[in-house]
């Protein structure tokens, strides 16, 4: 009975109530279409920061991560094969690091050398989608090298090119070899373009003088935002000489970045929340006026102020739940065409490298369930709560008086 | 009587004055520290040296060759072991190129790996460089004078390119050459040693033929390097310093 009222009340003036869903249909639209966009920036940071170098979870001996200490090495076996063999895994790369000086004729520059696994690495991280020239390392070239394009520049190399490593092997000696620039790589993260070179791990090994010895394990998880919880359950079982790192230990500004994302992402959602409901709290306040003779006729017929409240409350919750779904699903198609298609703003911005990560030039959105549940139930509040002061005030009219207010 | 106390108090004075003059001006500083910079390389040198390198990871030994001319230039080749026999590195003024025999290649030190190890030694490229103009670079004063020796202090000058923050030569008065000298950085912790010994009668000079240097950060690291052929005032030519003969082609 109060709910037919109140469904009546809302389609007696359509003009009113239309204004008013569009308001919330707009502002809730917009900021799942904002937050959207703001988790495609967060992901192409954390996806540029990991997928390039780190992986999501990286094993290594106790303490490497923070020296880069050469002898800290140890070689790949049978145990921890079996920890990381687990689904939410998808991907796992031996590698041997080293810091030495590249050279090229008369240009030379000091570099950081990874020594990989070319099928392994592609599995972690994606340097084989960023080549501007050439292609990215093969079983088949024992002295392959894909290097940075800063650093390409540097040495004034092109594909094909030969290089020198030097560098002090691990029994002291002078180690160096050549190499032969097979790719070049631009990330947009200037730290590897200017610095990191890629070059077959049999050859590194070799250099210095480490057989079979890595210095970390980069794995990939499909779940990157849980990687900390999946660390910690992989570090029990892994030899005590060894530690579990996952990307937000290994990149802390990184994971500053998220946890601002979240503050300022409900700063997004309150201020916008607000002026949407003073817009509501403004309708509202004028249905209830423009009807006060006739809710004074309703109390004098015998309406109890509990239900008049409640019938105004239900009109503005109706109008919410509408908005909302309206507003959610015309959300959801903006967000899915940026998602698809997206706006490219590499004519007018150059990436910015920020905290291990970079913000590509581009509006992409990305579909997370809190994007849109947190608009959606803050919707429902604000219209719940700016219902409430017209609502309270008609139930608490007098009907006599109520019936004669002109 | 008078004039005898004048006289007294005259040469008191005199003498006083005469014996300040000589001590200051018998050590001209600078002077006595490009000496001990120099000592092993003199006008012209050629020398056998015997190298050996020590880490908690490794050691290593190493016989190299070294031909020097004047402060700017300097050739070094490793003739053992094997494994490194031809590499080299030469300096010329304020370049230093390494040659390595594996891949047939010269390579040019960069300015911003001139800090880094010198074959494998606890010397940098820097000390072979910057080493030739500490006596340019500093301002120096005796701190202590003993029968024996001197403790000399370097300072940088206000806008001298160094790396010590201060540097304390200990020389021995006798021989005028070095028993110790101790790095300093800008903080003014002592962070090497060099210590000097096996003093020897070289081609009319004296100097100490083994050289101990001592990065104290890791009380187990040391480099040591021996003379064993040392030949002052050789017949050589700047055009020996060529990359042509930093190659080995002779």
């Amino acid at each position: 009975m109060l709910y037919q009222l109140a469904l009546r009340n809302i389609w007696r003036n359509r003009r009113r109530t239309l204004l008013t869903l569009s308001a919330m249909i707009v502002s809730s639209a917009l900021l799942i279409l904002a937050l959207g966009i703001f988790s495609g920036m967060l992901r192409d940071m954390l996806a540029t920061a990991t997928e390039q170098y780190y992986g999501h979870l990286v094993i290594s001996a106790k303490g490497y991560q923070d020296d880069r200490d050469m002898f800290s090495n140890f070689p790949m076996n049978k145990s921890i094969e079996t920890v990381l063999a687990q689904d939410e895994i998808i991907g796992t790369s031996q590698r041997l690091r080293s810091f030495g000086l590249l050279s090229h004729q008369q240009n030379s520059s000091p570099t950081e050398v990874l020594g990989v696994l070319p099928l392994q690495e592609q599995t972690v991280t994606s340097l084989q989608d960023s080549l501007i020239d050439g292609n990215y390392l093969t079983d088949n070239d024992p002295k392959g090298a894909v290097l940075g394009s800063g650093l390409a520049q540097r040495l004034k190399v092109v594909t094909g090119d030969q290089l020198v490593f030097v560098t002090q092997a691990a029994d002291g000696s002078i180690g160096n070899d050549l190499l032969q620039v097979k790719g070049i790589f631009s990330t947009g993260d200037v730290g590897h373009d200017n610095g990191l070179i890629l070059v077959p791990l049999a050859w590194l090994q070799q250099v210095l003088v480490l057989p079979g010895q890595i210095h970390e394990i980069a794995v990939k998880t499909d779940q990157p935002l849980n990687a900390a919880a999946l660390a910690e359950q992989y570090r029990v079982n892994l030899p005590d000489a060894l530690e579990i790192l996952d990307w937000g230990e290994m990149l802390p500004e990184m994971r500053e970045v998220v946890a601002s994302y979240d503050v300022s992402r409900m700063i997004i959602v309150i201020i916008l929340y607000i002026a949407t409901g003073l817009g509501i709290l403004n309708t509202f306040f004028m249905a209830v006026m423009e009807r006060t003779r006739e809710l004074g006729v309703l109390m004098a017929l015998g309406m109890r102020p509990g239900q008049v409240r409640t019938m105004i409350l239900l009109e503005t919750v109706i109008m919410g739940s509408l908005g909302l779904l309206c507003g959610a699903v015309v959300g959801i198609a903006l967000s899915l065409y940026m998602a698809l298609v997206g706006v490219d703003l590499s004519g007018t911005l150059t990436p910015i490298t920020y905290a291990g990560g970079t913000i590509l030039p581009r509006l992409h959105a990305v579909i997370e369930p809190g994007n849109i549940l947190i608009p959606s139930v803050c919707l429902l509040i604000v219209s719940l709560l700016a219902g409430f002061l017209p609502a309270n005030r008609a139930a608490n009219m007098q009907p006599v008086a109520a019936i004669r207010e002109e | 009587m008078r004039i005898t106390i004048y006289f007294k108090t005259l040469l008191l004075s005199s003498l006083i004055l005469f014996g300040s003059v000589v001590s200051t001006l018998a050590i001209d500083l600078p002077e006595l520290i490009r000496t001990v910079e120099q000592q092993y390389t003199g006008q012209s040198s050629i020398s056998e040296v015997e190298m050996t390198v020590v880490t908690g990871h490794w050691e290593r030994h190493l016989k190299m060759e070294s031909w020097s001319l004047g402060r700017e230039r300097f050739l070094v080749r490793i003739l053992a072991p094997v494994k490194e026999k031809g590499v080299a590195t030469l300096k010329v003024e304020n370049e230093v190129w390494n040659f390595l025999p594996k891949v047939d290649r010269v390579i040019r030190i960069p300015p911003s790996m001139m800090g880094g190890a010198w074959m494998g030694s606890h010397i940098t490229n820097d000390d072979l460089v910057k080493a030739n103009h500490i006596d340019q670079d500093y301002d120096f004063t005796l701190l202590e004078e003993t029968n024996e020796s001197w403790r000399i202090e370097g300072i940088p000058k206000p806008d001298a390119p160094v790396i010590w923050g201060k540097i304390i030569y200990q020389i021995r008065k006798k021989q005028l050459v070095p028993s110790r000298i101790d790095y300093f950085d800008e903080e003014g912790i002592q962070v090497r040693q060099i210590l000097f010994d096996d003093v020897q009668t070289v081609s009319g000079r004296t100097i100490p033929l083994k050289m101990t240097v001592l990065p104290l950060e890791d009380p187990n690291e040391k480099t040591v390097m021996h003379y064993r052929k040392l030949q002052f005032d050789v017949d050589l030519r700047e055009d020996f310093f060529s990359l042509g003969n930093l190659k080995g082609r002779r």
